[in-house]
């Protein structure tokens, strides 16, 4: 069971969008740090990244921003070789290092997001919006799904009637078109099926109502104001300048005292807080296991 | 009060003289469980749309529909959602919404229940028809036996007092058809709720019935008890070939008790029963080539999932029909896959005419060598009317084993199920393949059409075509197939000619041989039963 799945999909959204948030907009080395560490280990933890493969482009992505900067940007005091006529600053490597760990900690954590956020919770999202959306993404959905099934199959019988022909780019161009053209009539056939079930189910009698099987517990609230209160303790100080960070000419980290040390220890527990649910889980259920 | 009654009911599409229906009239008590049957065109899906209001159609109507003694036009518009419930054919169309709960909610936001009312009626239909387990999955996950299920839990939770379905298992395998129509008869059975099911599928569905009601031509031949209207059904032979195995081989032998369950149709045969009497087996001829070979084959979907096909050894020999049986997610399906170079197997090789698949190449393999009929037949269509779709496959119209001029200018998406069937059929033959494989062909056709795919595989088969079937249909298999292999856990298990094989098997058999179970030796067919009843030879 993983525990960040359990909750309501509105505190969950809030969570994330509070953590990518700061992530995306501090620019601040320390805090991306406890991001990146945050966000992978609890990545790694739910194993929502399953491939090798994805792990290593996230990183190529990392020192892809770290080595382009320099190139492009020649600010900064400490030259440490020049090329051609473009001097190479360790200041601008390190604002590439840390943009990159921007980058890395809010797809890590996207990747979570994406994997807990399955469409029937964005679709309570959207549903306290406006029931209407939400039934029709709901409805867009589905559709998405039959008609790449049906393409996909069209496709396998077309080849195994020697009808499908990809010798060449134009051939296969030409076979995709005429399918996409024999989707669209299927399309419409079956939109007439779906729309005589809604009738049928008495769509358009009334006014609708909206239901949904996620309800807002205490947990909720907890996780909830915890979640605010931390990020505001991380975004105040922020705002402040109590942890500000100046890359050039040469690094400087900006020290207020108590109200840096609040910054950094509120942004590393609001990190930790899903791992630390998710842990914590794993401990309690293991003994009520062992009760058994 | 009856729960419906239809009055005098005449009805004509608009632009159009022919009367679909004319001049019926029945009625339906409260808690019966009814069928109705007749030959495809006989007026079953128009007489069937016309008492859901919704989703009657356009046309020219004389008579009336009382439901619980209101005619339809006059209930409101949520009585008219509500009071009738209707399920069709297609598993996945009739699905609105992507995620199983959200489907079940459906009908009840549309009433505009409170989230309490429709979260307790959701959750007692989940429990009841044992939906929880997949309650948080994504439609397109199910199977499509869950996804009948779950069109007929969506329409129960409005709680309906006539529920009436339109075909809802031509769709699906046998097991699953079985299972649904078993779900359905439990519903009725449990809350005397009133059903009106139209269905090819009449070997389960007669035994169990209170009412028969029975179409030809759109007018009504009677609507009773199946025992009163046996006698009547069996002197028009086209209706009673569509009966249960039971009925027709009392038909044939001049029995009239008119058995209609195996239990009913056992004690029938009992008197006749003769332990000794053999019927011959057809030995296939020795020493004929292998037109498609699979040798020790492995296949899976991806490299997580588990073997689908594992250490698969088959052989098609040529001129032979060969019927591979087994249950859902045996690997049938994928087998033919592999065959025809859809899919690559991991190990093992594919051997046709005796040369590797690989070496076929250029999709010299597709021309005059292997074709495929898929199961969804209308994935082999591409054009608006049937003779592009010839044109375009380069079929020659006059060598085809049957006609398909009267469908040329229709759009093969307006075609039924059977006239689908043998355009796409046609198409397949246009490459003049030495090897045919079909999917599950029987899906979705009447013991007519049936009966005449079986005369076109025959004609095939004498022109020299080697044939592999994959099907769920053992009466089908015990009267086409040379040979039959049995599948299970992706590889053939065991292998025979059909009367061995279906005598063997004790479960995975036909009616017949279920009926005659210890009074004949391999009796399999209707017409072995009628033969060895009457003290024939049969070859």
């Amino acid at each position: 069971m993983k525990a960040l799945d359990t909750y309501n999909p509105f505190t969950i959204a809030v969570y994330f969008l509070a953590t990518a948030g700061i992530a995306m907009f501090c620019m601040q080395p320390i805090l991306l740090a406890l991001a990146l560490i945050g966000a992978m280990a609890l990545c790694i933890l739910r194993h929502d990244v399953r491939s090798a493969r994805t792990h290593l482009g996230f990183w190529a992505l990392f020192f892809l921003a770290a080595l382009l900067n320099p190139l492009l940007s020649h600010n900064g005091a400490s030259v440490l070789l020049v090329i051609g006529n473009a001097p190479i600053t360790a200041e601008s490597i390190f604002w590439g290092m840390t943009s990159g760990a921007a980058i890395l900690s809010v797809l890590y954590l996207f990747c979570s997001f994406g994997a807990i956020m399955q469409s029937d919770k964005l679709l309570y999202l959207f549903g306290k919006l406006s029931p209407r959306l939400s039934l029709i993404l709901s409805m867009g959905l589905r559709y998405v799904s039959l008609f790449s099934e049906q393409w996909r199959k069209i496709k396998q019988a077309q080849i195994s009637l020697g009808l499908y022909k990809n010798d060449n780019i134009l051939e296969s161009a030409r076979g995709e078109l005429r399918i996409f053209s024999i989707l669209l009539s299927w399309a419409l056939e079956n939109g007439i099926v779906t729309a005589n079930s809604m009738s049928a189910r008495g769509y358009g009698t009334g006014k609708r109502t909206h239901f949904s099987i996620f309800s807002f517990t205490w947990r909720d609230g907890l996780l909830l104001s915890v979640t605010l209160l931390l990020a505001a303790g991380t975004i105040v100080p922020l705002a402040l300048g109590a942890v500000t960070f100046t890359f050039y000419p040469t690094l400087h980290l900006h020290h207020a005292g108590a109200l840096s040390y609040l910054c950094y220890l509120s942004y590393g527990a609001l990190v930790a807080l899903p791992i630390l649910l998710e842990t914590e889980d794993a401990v309690k259920w293991k003994c009520l296991r062992s009760k058994i | 009060m009856e729960m419906l009654k239809i009055e005098n009911l005449t009805f004509s599409y608009p632009q159009s003289t022919h009367r679909v229906l004319r001049d019926v009239s029945f009625g339906i008590e409260e808690g019966e469980f009814c069928v109705l049957c007749g030959a495809t065109g006989s007026g079953k899906s128009t007489l069937l749309r016309l008492c859901k209001r919704e989703l009657a159609p356009n046309g020219q109507r004389s008579g009336q529909i009382l439901i619980n003694g209101t005619p339809t036009e006059q209930l409101s518009a949520r009585e008219a959602a509500v009071r009738v419930g209707f399920v069709c054919q297609q598993p996945d169309q009739q699905i609105v919404c992507d995620k199983v709960w959200h489907e079940l909610a459906f009908g009840l936001e549309n009433l505009g229940l409170s989230q309490n009312e429709i979260a307790r009626r959701v959750a007692e239909m989940a429990g009841y028809l044992g939906i929880e387990p997949w309650f948080d999955r994504q439609v397109k996950e199910l199977s499509g036996g869950q996804k009948q299920l779950l069109n007929l839990a969506s329409v129960m939770v409005m709680h309906p007092d006539l529920l009436i379905l339109d075909e809802p298992t031509s769709q699906l395998d046998p097991i699953a058809a079985a299972e649904f129509l078993h779900t359905l008869s439990k519903i009725n059975r449990d809350f005397s709720l009133t059903v009106l099911i139209a269905e090819h599928r009449l070997e389960e569905l007669v035994p169990m019935c209170d009412r028969l009601i029975v179409l030809k031509d759109g007018t009504l031949l009677g609507a009773d008890a199946p025992d009163v209207l046996m006698p009547r059904i069996a002197q028009d032979p086209a209706l009673l070939a569509s009966m249960p195995t039971a009925v027709r081989v009392a038909c044939a032998i001049g029995d009239q008790s008119y058995p209609l369950s195996v239990k009913e149709g056992r004690a029938m045969i009992a008197k006749y029963a003769d332990p000794t009497r053999i019927l011959p087996e057809n030995a296939p001829k020795s020493g004929r080539s292998k037109a498609l070979e699979l040798k020790n084959v492995y296949f899976r979907y991806a490299r997580e999932l588990p073997d689908t096909l594992a250490d698969l050894s088959l052989s098609l020999y040529e001129g032979e029909t060969l019927c591979v049986l087994g249950g859902n997610g045996s690997g049938k399906s994928t087998m033919l896959g592999v065959a025809s170079g859809v899919h690559k197997p991991y190990a093992g090789s594919v051997l046709v005419f005796g040369k590797k698949l690989n070496e076929y190449k250029n999709q010299t393999l597709y021309r005059e060598n292997l074709a495929l009929l898929p199961q969804d037949v209308q994935t082999v269509f591409l054009h608006n009317t049937v003779e592009e779709e010839m044109k375009d496959a380069g079929v020659d119209l006059s060598a085809l084993p049957f006609d398909l001029t009267p469908l040329l200018g229709m759009h093969p998406y307006d075609l039924s199920g059977g006239e689908q069937q043998l355009a796409a059929l046609a198409k397949v033959l246009a490459t003049n393949p030495k090897i045919l494989l079909l999917d599950e062909p029987t899906k979705g056709l009447d013991a007519e059409k049936k009966q005449h795919l079986l005369e076109i595989l025959r004609t095939l088969r004498s022109r020299g075509v080697s044939i592999l079937i994959v099907t769920h249909d053992v009466e089908f298999a015990a009267l086409c197939a040379d040979r039959c292999v049995l599948f299970f856990r992706g590889s053939a298990v065991s292998d025979g000619l059909p009367r061995t094989f279906f005598a063997e098997n004790n479960f995975y058999t036909t009616a017949a041989r279920r009926m005659s179970r210890g009074y004949f030796q391999n009796a399999v067919t209707a017409r072995d039963l009628v033969a060895l009843c009457r003290g024939e030879e049969v070859l």
